[in-house]
């Protein structure tokens, strides 16, 4: 068998597998499974946390992007860890004793307006949809690769890949067994990155450390400097970046509510702890793979120029294992592992985003007194209309994948990190403010790519992959400043604020 | 518990007495941390920049990886879980000080 073939063999044993012990899981189990999957304690949580996480961001995306851009790469992985830190310290305990799980609950029920809810749901499906389009680019990508097609028939073949993989799963009612697709993931990215450190002759057991030795070689045989702090860009550009991954963390709709699936407070808390680990274990060795893949093209006498460079970004770690001659099936599991993650990922957004369409949008606006099945019909059909879409976006790419995942970070964390933190920790926030926030937040957002030809100077401070840096606090002040000029929010919610959220322990 | 009289009141920097109080500053310190660390180090790699302590952060090596990058890719990882497990267990040691204050088993 040659290399594709042994991908595409290893990708369908990788994804039926994730079926069979799902159905297995399922007979065994039957009615232990709460939403979202069965409590496996604080390391499970936490694995749960990470596989919730993981996505072709992650596993294709970052190495890409470090092998573009160096140290400049590497706002992406403070970014993606950091955010956790916001997220356990301000909002973890919190929401989960204020009681909602979705973010249009919680901003329906916080702010008291169907209006404020009906935004924050338009806002939470167009952060899935932009976040699926960077999901796609990396499925039909691996597509490409594993059945030598072009981009656009492989993201096409991919997104009815995807689509059948939801119908087939959902009609046999297969529950997620998060705990089994993280070590799935996390073993396919690492054992092919030691097989590499290994041949390449550098220190293989923790490759995480090993390819130092690697930057060293590169810059004393080559003269290539990764690792010059701001070399192109600005130190305004790493930190906007950074913060803006941040507190979109803090923000995207499917990381707030994984919240809700561990009993108590306390191990929620404990397993955000082991959730980051986890993420971190992948996030350590990702620059690896940039490293090699640069070393290995500067061996293989391959000139870095910048366009061929993009096009090679985001499936560097493919190429630096093809480059260094891993074996096929080796190559497969690095496939498998990223398309996994990749599926995933859209399958839980598709399905949330329809659900939220189903009942925020029609449900409560349309037909409010539409029967079961008719939501079901709607959710279902929500869940192609979006995959359409996505896939529509993801024909004509807009960058590279972790730029792309970037915007739907920033869009979160200018509309819905404001939302959550002002709902917690500031009573006073209104209606009101929260929806003149939002607007904000999505003009924050779209700012660049809307105004940046009129006026120069918003490009410079709301770039469109960081706008969240001026944007959040911009948009945190509008809220206080609306809220403050119009009248208080209800005494009973504040009530509710003080004593529950707050209060649980006086 | 319920204090009908006076208006409640909930903001993150004018805390009220007891657990909310003790979790705000834990809340306020690390931040502290997490924003320093982050941001205060790129700012300290910018302005030393061609200087000679600028040098000292780029040439120096730690498991062959030059300190800031080292630093930056390796180091702020794990000091984020540090920050989460310093936060869990004082989180975890003033709710059940306060939830024994309250006579009240821990939730």
């Amino acid at each position: 068998m040659n290399d594709s073939s042994w991908s595409i063999f290893v990708v369908l044993l990788v994804l039926l597998s994730f079926i069979l012990v799902g159905l297995r899981q399922k007979s065994r189990e039957s009615q232990e499974y709460g939403f979202g999957g069965r409590y496996t304690g604080r390391i499970g949580g936490g694995a749960a946390i990470a596989s919730n996480w993981m996505s072709a961001a992650s596993l294709m995306g970052l190495a890409g992007i470090i092998y573009l851009r160096g140290y400049q790469g590497l706002a992406y992985v403070i970014g993606w860890t950091g955010g956790y830190v916001l997220l356990l310290v301000l909002l973890a305990s919190q929401i989960r004793r204020f009681g909602k799980f979705t973010t249009p609950e919680f901003v329906g029920e916080r702010y008291g307006s169907p209006a404020a809810r009906l935004m924050a749901a338009v806002i939470a499906i167009a952060i899935s949809v932009i976040y699926c389009v960077a999901q796609f680019k990396g499925i039909g990508l691996i597509f490409a690769f594993m059945f030598g097609i072009g981009y656009e028939q492989g993201v096409i073949y991919g997104a009815l890949a995807v689509v059948s993989y939801l119908v087939i799963s959902g009609a046999l009612g297969v529950p997620r067994n998060q705990q089994l697709q993280y070590l799935v993931i996390c073993v396919a990215f690492i054992v092919p990155l030691m097989w590499l450190a290994r041949k390449l002759g550098y220190f293989w057991l923790l490759p995480q450390f090993g390819y130092g030795r690697a930057l060293t070689d590169l810059a004393r045989e080559f003269r290539i400097d990764f690792t010059l702090p701001f070399a192109g860009d600005s130190l305004f550009e790493w930190c906007a970046l950074c913060f803006t991954l941040m507190v979109g963390t803090g923000g995207l709709p499917h990381v707030l509510s994984r919240f809700y699936t561990v009993p108590n407070v306390r191990d929620a808390r404990w397993s955000v702890v082991w959730g980051l680990f986890f993420i971190a274990l992948i996030y350590w060795s990702a620059p690896a793979f940039a490293v090699f893949g640069r070393l290995l093209e500067a061996r293989h006498g391959i000139a870095f120029t910048p366009e061929a460079a993009r096009a090679a970004a985001d499936v560097i770690a493919l190429k630096t294992a093809l480059m260094a001659g891993l074996p096929g099936w080796l190559v497969g599991v690095l496939a498998a592992g990223a398309l996994s993650a990749a599926f995933f990922t859209v399958a839980g957004l598709l399905m949330t985003g329809a659900a939220s369409i189903s009942h925020d949008l029609y449900y409560s606006f349309i037909n409010p007194k539409a029967s079961e099945t008719a939501r079901m019909q709607v959710a279902k059909g929500g869940t192609l209309v979006l995959a359409a879409l996505v896939l529509l976006v993801a024909l004509n790419p807009p960058g590279l994948i972790a730029e792309i995942t970037a915007v739907a970070f920033a869009l979160a964390g200018n509309t819905i990190f404001p939302l959550f933190l002002l709902g917690i920790w500031w009573d006073r926030a209104n209606r009101y403010g929260a929806i003149a926030g939002m607007v904000t937040g999505v003009l924050c957002t779209v700012a660049t790519p809307l105004l940046g030809g009129i006026l120069p100077g918003v490009a410079s401070y709301f770039p469109v992959t960081a706008s969240a840096l001026c944007g959040a606090p911009l948009v945190i002040c509008v809220m206080i400043a609306v809220s403050l000029a119009t009248p208080a929010p209800p005494e009973e919610m504040r009530r509710f604020l003080e004593q529950e959220v707050h209060g649980h322990l006086d | 518990m319920s204090r009908p009289d006076k208006p409640s009141k909930v903001n993150l920097f004018r805390p009220k007495e007891g657990h909310m109080r003790d979790e705000v500053h834990i809340i306020l310190a690390l931040l502290f941390g997490w924003g320093v660390c982050t941001f205060g180090f790129q700012f300290l790699v910018y302005a030393c920049r061609g200087t000679g302590a600028g040098s000292l952060l780029t040439r120096l090596t730690l498991f062959n990886l030059p300190l800031h990058f080292w630093f930056t890719g390796q180091f702020l990882p794990l000091w984020f879980i540090v920050l989460c497990v310093i936060f869990n267990i004082y989180v975890d040691r003033i709710s059940e000080y306060h939830s024994r204050r309250r006579d009240r088993s821990y939730e």
